[in-house]
């Protein structure tokens, strides 16, 4: 069992390939019964810490517990990993694929069949069953490793971007089978470019830019740093620039807008009454998105911000 | 154990069910049955024409007849070659053989047919020509010098008897059958493992893998499949072999008394499983060096060259079976298995130097377990990349590094 509640617990790791500096410094933890949301930008060293969390690859610097300690052979049935270079014996039914990694995660015989046949049935996949791997569609073939991955009921799960090549429906059995998998208590990191998803499912989140943890901690308490920073307007007119304003989005109707650090809402109302080419019809504060707090922290206006939050 | 078992089940499942194996397996020896069956089928079907003869010693019996297979031939005696030739295209005879007049000082006879005679004239010619000249003979004689004698030879140091004919071709050549198999096997099971390996990483289930098992249980799993497979497939073609040698020469072997070789055997599974496993694990290891299904199929014919490495060497290992560079191919561990079993059908190899070989083996086997499971390690997330030599080096250093 893990030790204090948490699956996961790394500290200041570095990883270093030749004269490439993957992680810089990232820590973070997880506990049981809770989605962690793992961001980041293409490069930024996502999956090299996980890599590195799963020992896959073995960190220049820095400290990792898993489940309570040290990586060992028998841990690993004990950890369900979904990554991001995944694929599935093309020669092999999908019955028979999933017998056998279940197998090579500690399930006997038996419990695998037993186990595969109830997920085949949970994601739809019954009756594709005896179809070879490479038979499958993009989606039925994302579902199966996502069933490969989690079907011994791992205490720790990771999971690269989930919901890639899925529709709504089938995004929405994979996220029921996720709450199922964290209410029975498992700690579950999700890497994703799905900001939307994050904000759904996720209790916490540590984003990672070039090799460092920028933003880490609860969502809720993140958001809260952003809230006064944002805004929604309906007008009549054309805006191509607003002082004060980081991010101008174009809607229906008008604008959302993010404004620069130390702007009041009120001064850009102010501005935007006086703009003889606009008539302003609603003005309203709004809680930032998610999408809009990474592209702010990842594109480096967020500097004050992050120092106040991340660990 | 138990998940190397598992790895080593599920490829060998896998690749039982191919197109490549099965056709190999059994399309394999069946061509070369076809292919060799054919023409002595073909001889033996042809008919013995009348055989018209010569005899300028004036030493010959007059025959009429003569047995051949179970089949008599119909002879007639020529006084002179005008008059063999005037009945040949008469129709007469189908053939005339002019036994000439120094015939007791080495000068050859020879035989005038429509075309190259088949095996059962050719057997008839051979007894008219030992028969004829034996007229003064009584019957009982004649018949046991056409019976030539096997002689049995008896070692006085190890009280080995070996007798001439089927006994001595299965003593000499089983381990030299055996030794072919091993290289034959080199080419069609240990040079796939580069593949088999490069399959893994292309599929992208590598990752899901190492993270429920260990490197060295997946690579151990992977060529211990595949060395399964090899045997099913020496099994398929040994067991080929001896129902072709009991139906063609059934009746040769009927009477000898034949022993198996079980010392060849012996070292043959001694020597033969872990040099297959030997290259089966350096062909993992280049299969991971190469990066793709391409590079490793070349570099899998850099294998096949080693494994063939043997027959080069073989005509000097021959002029002096217990010389140094015989001893010493034995002892190396990738020449051990092939050039092991051929001085075994030549010689008595000393048991220091066939437990030497063993030994050697096993440790050489040992040694490529630990390499190939940490460069696999090292470079199983470098998706379809070659490796540079500098590369590997790195990234033995860092997993060293890394502890």
């Amino acid at each position: 069992m893990a030790d204090n509640g948490k699956v996961l617990d790394v500290k200041h790791i570095a990883k270093q390939f030749g004269d490439v500096q993957a992680v810089k410094d990232v820590s973070f933890s997880v506990g049981k019964g809770e989605i962690f949301g793992l961001l980041g930008p293409n490069g930024a060293g996502k999956t090299t810490t996980i890599r590195a969390a799963l020992d896959i690859i073995k960190p220049t610097s820095g400290e990792i517990q898993i489940l309570g300690g040290k990586m060992t052979e028998d841990k690993k049935s004990r950890i369900g990993y979904l990554p991001e270079e995944r694929g599935l014996y093309d020669e092999m039914t999908l019955l028979d694929t999933l017998v056998y990694l279940g197998q090579l995660k500690g399930l006997d015989k038996a419990t695998a069949l037993k186990r595969s046949e109830a997920y085949l049935k949970k994601v739809d996949l019954w009756e594709v069953r005896d179809r070879k791997n490479q038979a499958l569609s993009q989606g039925m073939a994302q579902k199966a490793q996502f069933v490969a991955g989690t079907m011994h009921e791992p205490e720790l799960i990771i999971i690269d971007e989930p919901f890639s090549g899925l529709d709504p429906v089938n995004t929405r059995i994979i996220k029921r089978l996720l709450y199922e998998m964290r209410d029975r208590g498992a700690g579950i990191i999700m890497s994703t470019h799905q900001m939307h998803q994050v904000e759904e499912m996720c209790s916490r989140i540590l984003l990672i830019n070039r090799g460092e943890g920028v933003l880490y901690g609860p969502l809720e308490e993140i958001r809260s740093q952003f809230r006064s920073n944002a805004v929604e307007v309906d007008l009549q007119g054309q805006l191509d620039d607003v002082d004060g304003v980081e991010q101008l989005s174009p809607r229906d109707g008008g604008y959302r807008m993010l404004l620069g650090e130390g702007v009041a809402a009120e001064d850009i109302l102010q501005r935007l009454v006086s703009n003889p080419a606009v008539t302003v019809e609603r003005f309203e504060r709004v809680e930032v998105s998610l999408d809009e707090i990474f592209v702010k922290v990842v594109s480096g206006a967020g500097d004050q911000i992050e120092e106040g939050v991340v660990e | 154990m138990k998940m190397i078992w598992l790895v080593a089940k599920t490829t060998y499942r896998q690749r039982i069910r191919s197109w490549t194996f099965l056709f190999l397996t059994f399309g394999l020896p069946l061509i070369m049955v076809v292919a060799g069956a054919v023409p002595v089928l073909t001889e033996f079907r042809g008919d013995i024409p009348v055989i018209g003869y010569v005899d300028q010693t004036a030493q010959m019996a007059d025959l009429e007849e003569i047995k051949v297979e179970g089949e008599t031939a119909s002879l007639i005696s020529y006084p002179t070659q005008e008059f063999a030739k005037k009945g040949f295209q008469q129709g007469e005879v189908g053939g005339y053989l002019i036994i000439p007049e120094n015939y007791f000082q080495g000068g050859a006879p020879m035989y005038y047919g429509e075309n190259e005679p088949n095996t059962k004239i050719e057997a008839a010619l051979e007894k008219l020509v030992r028969v004829g000249f034996l007229s003064d003979t009584p019957s009982w004689a004649v018949e046991r010098v056409q019976t030539p004698a096997n002689i049995t030879f008896i070692a006085q140091k190890t009280g080995q008897r070996v007798s001439e004919g089927p006994a001595l071709i299965l003593r000499v050549g089983t381990p030299i059958f055996l030794a072919l198999v091993f290289i034959l096997t080199i080419f069609t099971g240990a040079t796939q493992m580069g593949s088999v390996v490069v399959l893994e990483k292309d599929q992208r289930a590598m990752e899901v893998v190492v993270t429920s098992i260990s490197p060295t249980e997946l690579v151990s799993g992977k060529v211990l499949g595949m060395t399964l497979l090899s045997l099913t497939q020496v099994g398929v073609w040994i067991i080929a072999a001896v129902l072709a040698v009991l139906l063609l020469f059934l009746d040769d072997l009927a009477g000898h008394a034949l022993s198996i070789p079980w010392g060849s055997l012996l070292w043959a599974a001694l020597l033969g499983i872990p040099g297959y496993f030997l290259f089966a694990l350096v062909g993992a290891g280049l299969g991971i060096i190469a990066g793709d299904a391409e590079q490793a199929r070349q570099l899998a014919g850099m294998l096949g060259f080693v494994g063939l490495a043997p027959m080069y060497f073989l005509g000097v290992i021959v002029k002096a079976l217990d010389g140094p560079l015989a001893v010493g191919l034995t002892l190396f561990p990738f020449t051990a298995p092939t050039i092991g079993l051929f001085r075994l059908a030549l010689t008595d190899v000393p048991l220091w130097q066939l437990g030497g070989s063993f030994l050697t083996l096993m440790v050489c086997l040992g040694i490529s377990v630990w390499f190939v499971s940490r460069i696999f390690r090292a470079t199983m997330l470098m998706y379809g990349q070659k490796l540079k030599p500098q590369e590997i080096f790195r990234a033995f250093s860092e997993l060293r590094s890394a502890g």
